[in-house]
């Protein structure tokens, strides 16, 4: 029996089409065991209509702050980072002109 | 569905040997809570503990109807004696390895037996058996997981595993042990088939499993007795589940 334990990160979805949501992680020697205990630690309380359930090392982790929290101003590629509130208005209202022409 | 008296009581018997058995073994692995390999397995062994007594408590209601009794009564109201169990369930905890012998040949019979309830022809008791499989079937995957992951372990954990199966195997035939109504409800269809054939299929699937562990072993056959037979074990184990309801504090108003 091999003692080495990995760790299984779960996902659980409430219901179908939900988003998956991570759940928390448990402790399994192998794929088989852990579904058992993703779904007595995520699911036996009838709150799951769907687990994930992975390995950890199987995910690619990405944390590296060059990648996500670039030093420069990127503020034009958030949706608000562009102020079109009146552009659409004047749009708007030319549309409704053209329309009652 | 009417019965006679004899079909009643056929069916009454048959509905307590299950509810037994699921009743002795709940509480039998639930004394690893708190104390089982890790702590993943001890949620997942008290989970499927609790999943037994809750089989029994639906099997004792079931009885409770036709025998116009009381569940609880049923349940936590009688002398040792009186439990009809298979001999298989007589036995103390043990270590792991014995736990996980034991449930193994215990959740590969009830899968047999639940298969041939399910198409019983007693409503009632085909639509809870049917409900039971759902919950079984992941209590016998969780159980072959373990039974492999000790047969593939080191030679002390082979070992010790390879002994709890043999010690236990005469007591497993037991859980198709005749019963005295067995006649009757075979011809009423409650009991698709008899003992001795759910037996038999039982066996060919685990012999192939646990010999390769355990090594040859011996032609075992059910006995009449094999419900009957109550051990020290046992008497200790029913001290325990009846410390509150059978207790000074029985009549007390909580």
């Amino acid at each position: 029996m091999s003692t080495t334990e990995r760790i299984w990160e779960v996902f659980r979805q409430e219901d179908e089409g939900d988003p998956m949501v991570h759940a928390g992680n448990v402790n399994a020697p192998d794929e088989e065991l852990a579904m058992h205990y993703a779904r007595e630690f995520y699911g036996r309380r009838g709150e799951s209509h769907r687990l994930w359930i992975v390995p950890r090392d199987a995910v690619t982790e990405l944390d590296d702050p060059d990648l996500l929290k670039p030093p420069f101003d990127r503020s034009h590629k958030k949706p608000g980072g562009y102020i079109i509130k009146h552009k659409l208005e004047a749009a708007k209202q030319r549309a409704a002109t053209e329309a009652g022409e | 569905m009417d019965l006679d008296s004899t079909t009643r009581e056929a069916l009454a018997e048959l509905l307590l040997a299950v509810a037994d058995d699921e009743f002795v073994i709940g509480f039998w692995d639930s004394e690893w809570t708190g104390i089982a390999p890790m702590l993943e397995e001890d949620v997942a062994t008290s989970s499927i503990a609790q999943d037994e007594i809750g089989h029994a408590r639906a099997l004792y209601q079931l009885l409770a109807e036709v025998t116009d009794d009381d569940a609880d009564r049923i349940a936590y109201g009688r002398q040792p004696d009186a439990y009809r169990h298979a001999a298989l369930l007589n036995h103390r905890r043990g270590d792991w390895a014995f736990s996980v012998a034991r449930r193994y040949l215990y959740e590969t019979a009830d899968a047999v037996r639940l298969e041939g309830l399910a198409r019983s022809t007693h409503e009632p008791l085909a639509q809870l058996a049917g409900k039971m499989r759902r919950e079984e079937t992941y209590h016998l995957l969780h159980a072959e997981a373990w039974l492999r992951r000790l047969a593939d372990g080191p030679p002390e954990v082979r070992d010790r595993l390879g002994d709890a199966l043999r010690r236990l195997w005469p007591d497993a035939q037991q859980l198709f042990a005749p019963l005295d109504g067995e006649g009757a409800l075979v011809m009423a269809g409650i009991l698709p088939e008899p003992m001795a054939t759910l037996h038999a299929a039982w066996m060919t699937r685990v012999r192939a499993a646990v010999e390769p562990i355990a090594g040859q072993l011996p032609d075992a056959r059910p006995s009449p007795g094999g419900r009957t037979t109550r051990t020290d074990d046992f008497r200790w184990l029913h001290g325990e589940f009846t410390m509150v309801a059978g207790g000074a504090e029985a009549a007390a108003l909580w």
